[in-house]
């Protein structure tokens, strides 16, 4: 019985900080629904595929709209890198394209991949050396004017 | 009547795809990979070894088996993927997997350089080989595969793309054009054809 109260905080506490992770919307995005749909997101497995020199590199990671609306991917920023933007990887007739895309859509309680092989961040101009094992500040942009920061770690080239 | 037609017809069919997969020089199991035995030529081709900065050729490579693939080191997606895949196969022949050498060949020149090559295809393992050649050299090889690249247009940093064959040609110890490793095969699968490759000596 005692572990039941300690799931509960534990959730609340993750909750809490999920919606902590949230930078407030701009003035135009003020409303009064806001409260009462707090629309929050868990990121999981976020990443970034190290290469040498300073050649762009691609980020991963799974996000969730854990809230009661789509929300729409539209962009992303990193200290680390002096230009981010969404990509995505297609292949027609045996051959691999590269696609910038404007946003994505993810319906309430819904998971976007990004994926080798298929959508990616692509982050171009690093502001500072970057290796294996560091970790890389990302902060996710969607339509409606809000953000999401998420730590990406630099996993080696040969990672999956 | 019915019945005998029918078994007649039966039996007929069975010796078609017999001879059908007799005429594609089927031996035991079939690969996990396409098999293109015969379909394409031997492995030919001149251009710079990134590493040594020396010019090689085909040549050089016989005794290894070779998986060769073509990209661009401006591509953070699908060309890392592809290398680690191939990497992950090669590995999987333990000891073996000295055998085998998979070479880059980039099919963006221009942005490409040797210095380039020689930092990216390492960072994939030991066995990956960056090339460069002139677009004639290039233009020779991909024809020889009927591997079509093409260049996006540049933005207003000079970025472009690089469209290219996502295929991968696995040749044998003789240079001969052996399988075809395409985008959904998984790593396990490539390694256990390189290591029926690598036993048929």
């Amino acid at each position: 019985m005692t572990s039941m109260p300690t799931t509960r905080s534990l959730l609340t506490a993750l909750a809490l900080l999920l919606t902590a992770a949230f930078t407030a919307p701009g003035p135009s995005q003020a409303n009064t629904e806001r409260h009462e749909h707090a629309v929050g997101f868990s990121v999981n497995d976020a990443r970034l595929r190290w290469l040498p020199g300073d050649l762009p590199l691609a980020g991963y990671f799974a996000l969730t709209n854990t809230g009661q609306r789509t929300a729409r991917l539209v962009g992303a920023a990193s200290p680390a890198f002096a230009r981010v933007m969404l990509h995505r990887s297609t292949h027609r007739g045996g051959v691999a394209h590269m696609e910038h895309v404007e946003g994505v859509d993810i319906a309430p309680g819904k998971t976007l991949h990004f994926a080798p092989g298929g959508y990616h961040l692509m982050l171009m101009k690093r502001r500072h050396r970057l290796n294996p094992g560091d970790s890389v500040p990302v902060t996710l942009r969607f339509a409606d004017g809000r953000e999401l920061s998420a730590t990406f770690r630099v996993v080696g080239a040969g990672a999956q | 009547m019915g019945n005998t037609l029918r078994a007649i017809g039966a039996a007929a069919l069975t010796a078609v795809l017999s001879l059908t997969l007799a005429g594609c020089g089927q031996k035991g199991p079939p690969w996990a990979l396409k098999d293109i035995s015969g379909l394409m030529p031997p492995l030919k081709f001149t251009l710079t070894d990134a590493n040594t900065g020396r010019t090689v050729h085909a040549a050089d490579f016989r005794g290894h088996l070779v998986l060769l693939y073509f990209g661009y080191t401006h591509c953070p997606d699908v060309c890392p993927t592809t290398l680690s895949r191939l990497s992950r196969a090669v590995a999987s022949l333990g000891p073996r997997a000295s055998d085998a050498r998979i070479l880059f060949v980039s099919v963006d020149p221009a942005r490409d350089t040797l210095a380039d090559l020689k930092r990216y295809a390492p960072a994939f393992g030991p066995e990956v080989v960056g090339l460069r050649g002139t677009q004639d050299a290039l233009r020779a090889l991909t024809k020889r595969y009927r591997v079509t690249y093409g260049y996006g247009k540049p933005d207003s940093d000079g970025n472009y793309e690089v469209s290219h064959s996502a295929a991968v040609y696995i040749f044998d110890r003789q240079g001969k054009a052996r399988l075809l490793a395409r985008p959904g095969d998984k790593a396990a699968a490539i390694g256990k054809d390189l290591a029926r490759l690598d036993a048929d000596r």
